[in-house]
């Protein structure tokens, strides 16, 4: 059997003594400087499981091999660059997506947004798709057409890594984001001010930083832009071309000024970077402005996302105490690494519904400002779905029909008694990372005896890890 | 008491019964009745929310029968007074409705009429939203009012303030905007697969983890580890109830009155759960929107309301559960008071809401409204639902109703 290196010696030295108490002040010039592994902080199989849990949504043992291979430097630019076959993949899938958009309803588009993590060549680009349907927050409960919210996604995807500037100017434009705010109409007369308000306080300057009076003269701008049977018009009898003064500016202002005057708010970098932050590196503390800083001034230059997600991936702070084990997964995360933990496929249909019920429903976020997530996707009865979940996609047979049978994937991997096949799940899903008492008490529960025999144990033992609130951590 | 004689009294006795009444009770006193476990309106009280989807007619719910202007409008709908349960000489129940007599006797049952709301929306959808967000005036509106309440508890990862109860997708009222409000569709949703001794491991395994994991160290690893303690307690004690069986009441073969059997098995079980909703109505078709053919359709309706909320009382009282537990109905508007010549009747305004539980006074608050005063067809309102929520929310659940609801309303005589 390979051996991955074990993080024993090293469990309370994860990271620099970095505590995630915010009281203690990190060098924000340390924090985002480049990760250069060392004795006290060796790349090893915890860190690339925490880069993989991070970046994608979860790895096999084969991809974290490769990842303790070939270095965190490497490993990095893989995850960032759009690989060889990205458009080949693209391409065959947005035709599936189309098609199930036009004769399907919502439920199957999710299950093929589900497939398409799955399966996806550039993962990262996914993860990040992702957290743009949660930042904007467009739900199909008020869009309700399969078409449109395809295309919101489809547009996500295009700037997932892109710049956030062309990312809020498509938004501006895009009938989803108009609709789930109750925007279709904005007549002259009596400006629509409700995507105005999304816009300042969720998409970029922030609570606070905006009067009413900025949110009255911004909608004037917008006025005339209609949403018609699915369709963005610009009605130019009923557009507002007079001077108007937003956040300071004075102007004969069109949508698009109102964009770029937004984002060149000082606010709007640090609302971004915050959001990055807790999506990347931790939900466990509010980041200070000062630790947020270098990348706020990184947002500012050319609103370029990659080369954040980059900074904030390759870094110090990233492979921090102050990161690790510093998320909760997400429902998303938490189903998606079950299968990608034994490279497997499962029905993503079902899926959707299970998922749904553990509150994140894609293409329905709960509100327009998206999904809270870290504790908040937790309480005593999403614990027991997402136990019954895992149960349900790891059996012999069922919700995934044995396709993600650790099991059978432990003896593939050359594991002939039941607790090898423990000791290999423990490296393969938290690395071995776990408390000693915590690790000695789980192993003897599992039987000395060949896995041909305890192939139900070891099925129930997988559940059991992935259950523990190091296995539901990212 | 009619609200006319209410008002009467309240302008008779003016504020100095208020001020007499204020200082009677000495503060040691009221803290003490604050942290009494017998206080049931603080801590443990229980409310139940019952979503009537399709509009229920209120008029020939509780009927004003001896009321000429009701006879003359509905032709084929009418009851008299041979028809009704009569409750006086001017209002008459459904004949349906027997089981709501018997509690009305015993003051289990308080009858709220003419609850609506200002500028009635005659559109399902958005009459409901103004039910399900209670703030109609704020566009756009992204939670319900009961998702904020659960918002704003403090139990975070450990407690789950309330959960919809029944198959159908989750009514907006519980849409909250940090918290996850499960939909049980049976009690074995709450149940580990495998049984909750083993569900999360050996154990030692748990007991390893409750002393090495600490909230010093990461946080979210201690909400972790405090929300697999306590869900493993839920599922222990919701298996503990399925194992008690059913319990020994009698609970008729309605699909409503096997998911009350479930919420009172779940409040038998303890889990903390503050606020149940459950629905009638919106799962077949129509439910209570009766455009024609309304009498059998709405007579069945009642039954299977009635029947199974009395039920559901007569098992909470036997249990000695039922003080703590307040049951309220509601649906998003009544009908047109004049037939519509199909046979039904058509989207109208207010109607009355239905209290029941044992710590309530009983009885019928406010007066019927008019039948020849009304708003384009329909009965006009002279209580608005949110004083409705703002009575159960604050006295009853002691929650704060004025932060939930975004506004002050005053409440209702009910307790």
């Amino acid at each position: 059997m390979l051996a991955i290196p074990q993080s024993q010696t090293e469990r309370d030295s994860t990271g620099p003594s970095v505590r995630a108490d915010s009281s203690i002040e990190v060098d924000p010039r340390w924090a985002w400087a480049e990760y250069q592994p060392d004795e006290k902080r060796p790349w090893n199989a915890v860190r690339a499981g925490h880069l993989l849990r991070r970046a994608t949504f979860g790895a096999s043992w084969d991809e974290l091999e490769q990842a303790v291979a070939a270095g965190p430097r490497r490993t990095i630019d893989q995850l960032v660059h759009s690989p060889a076959d990205l458009a080949q993949f693209e391409q065959t899938m947005s035709q599936d997506e189309e098609a199930v958009a036009r004769a399907s309803g919502i439920d199957s588009l999710r299950a093929w947004w589900l497939r398409r993590m799955i399966r996806s060549p550039h993962p990262l680009q996914e993860k990040m798709t992702l957290f743009w349907h949660s930042h904007f927050g467009v739900s199909n409960s008020r869009v309700n057409d399969s078409q449109l919210m395809l295309q919101h996604v489809q547009m996500l995807r295009l700037h997932a890594l892109g710049s956030y500037r062309a990312l809020l100017e498509a938004a501006a434009q895009d009938p989803a984001v108009l609709m789930s705010v109750g925007a279709e109409r904005s007549p002259k007369s009596q400006p629509n001010e409700q995507f105005i308000r999304q816009l300042m306080e969720q998409y970029s300057v922030g609570p606070g930083h905006y009067g009413d009076e900025d949110v009255r003269e911004a909608a004037r701008a917008f006025t005339g832009w209609a949403v018609l049977r699915g369709q963005l018009r610009f009605l130019a009898h009923e557009h507002d071309a007079g001077p108007k003064k937003v956040l300071g500016k004075q102007g004969d202002w069109e949508a698009q000024d109102i964009v770029r005057i937004v984002l060149e708010q000082p606010t709007t970098p640090r609302l971004l970077a915050r959001k990055l932050y807790r999506y990347l590196v931790s939900e466990a503390d509010e980041p200070s402005d000062t630790l947020l800083e270098p990348l706020a001034d990184m947002l500012a230059q050319q609103y370029d996302v990659g080369v954040v997600v980059e900074t904030i991936l390759r870094s110090n702070q990233f492979f921090s105490a102050a990161a690790y084990r510093r998320r909760v997964k997400s429902p998303v995360e938490f189903a998606l690494g079950l299968v990608l933990a034994v490279a497997g496929d499962a029905p993503t249909q079902s899926m959707g519904n299970a998922l749904a019920a553990l509150g994140q429903n894609l293409y329905s976020p709960p509100t327009t400002g998206g999904w809270s997530g870290g504790p908040r996707w937790i309480n005593p009865v999403t614990m027991i779905a997402r136990q019954k979940l895992a149960r349900a996609m790891l059996a012999e047979k069922g919700a995934s029909d044995g396709a993600l049978d650790p099991a059978e994937a432990a003896r593939a991997k050359g594991c002939s008694t039941a607790r090898e096949a423990a000791e290999w799940l423990l490296r393969l899903y938290v690395q071995d990372d776990l408390p000693e008492a915590v690790r000695t008490a789980l192993l003897a529960s599992v039987p000395d005896a060949a896995l041909a025999s305890s192939q139900d144990r070891v099925r129930a033992f997988a559940v059991e890890v992935v259950m523990l609130p190091e296995g539901q951590l990212s | 008491m009619s609200q006319s004689r209410r008002e009467f009294l309240k302008s008779m006795l003016g504020t100095a019964s208020f001020l007499s009444l204020a200082p009677a009770v000495p503060a040691f006193l009221q803290r003490a009745a604050w942290a009494s476990p017998q206080d049931s309106s603080r801590g443990d009280s229980i409310l139940v929310v019952l979503q009537l989807s399709g509009g229920n007619d209120g008029l020939n719910t509780v009927v004003p029968y001896a009321d000429d202007a009701y006879g003359r409008n509905r032709d084929t709908l009418r009851l008299d007074a041979r028809d009704v349960i009569t409750l006086d000489t001017y209002l008459g129940l459904h004949p349906q409705l027997t089981s709501f007599k018997r509690l009305l006797d015993s003051s289990q049952l308080t009858i709220v009429q003419g609850v609506g709301y200002p500028r009635s929306d005659r559109d399902h959808d958005r009459a409901m939203n103004q039910w399900h967000t209670a703030r109609p005036d704020e566009l756009n509106c992204q939670t319900g009012w009961i998702g904020r309440a659960v918002d704003a508890q403090q139990g975070g990862s450990s407690s789950v303030p309330a959960a919809f109860v029944g198959p159908i997708e989750q009514p907006f009222a519980l849409r909250a905007e940090r918290s996850v409000v499960p939909s049980v569709r049976d009690l074995s949703d709450l149940i580990p697969a495998g049984g909750s001794a083993q569900a999360f491991g050996d154990p030692a395994v748990v007991a390893a983890g409750a002393t090495t994991r600490s909230a010093g160290d990461n946080p979210l690893l201690a909400t972790l580890q405090q929300a697999t303690v306590t869900a493993q307690q839920m599922g222990a004690k919701v298996e503990t109830v399925l194992s008690e069986g059913k319990s020994t009441a009698e609970y008729p073969s309605f699909t409503l009155a096997g998911q009350l059997q479930m919420v009172a098995q779940l409040i038998r079980a303890e889990l903390g759960v503050r606020i149940f909703l459950v629905e009638l109505g919106g799962g077949g078709i129509g439910g209570f929107d009766n455009h024609a053919n309304q009498r059998d359709n709405h007579a069945a309706l009642l039954r299977e309301l009635s029947e199974s909320i009395a039920a559901f009382c007569g098992d909470l009282e036997r249990q000695n559960l039922l003080s703590r537990v307040l049951l309220m109905t509601f649906s998003e508007f009544g009908r047109t008071v004049t037939e519509n010549g199909r046979r039904g009747t058509d989207h109208g305004a207010a109607a009355p809401v239905f209290l029941a539980g044992g710590g309530l006074r009983g009885g019928i608050l406010g007066d019927h409204p008019s039948l020849t005063d009304l708003e384009q067809d329909a009965l006009k309102f002279h209580i608005d639902y949110r004083r409705v929520y703002s009575t159960v929310l604050g006295q009853w659940l002691g929650y704060d109703a004025d932060a939930i609801l975004g506004a002050r309303y005053e409440t209702l005589d009910i307790v």
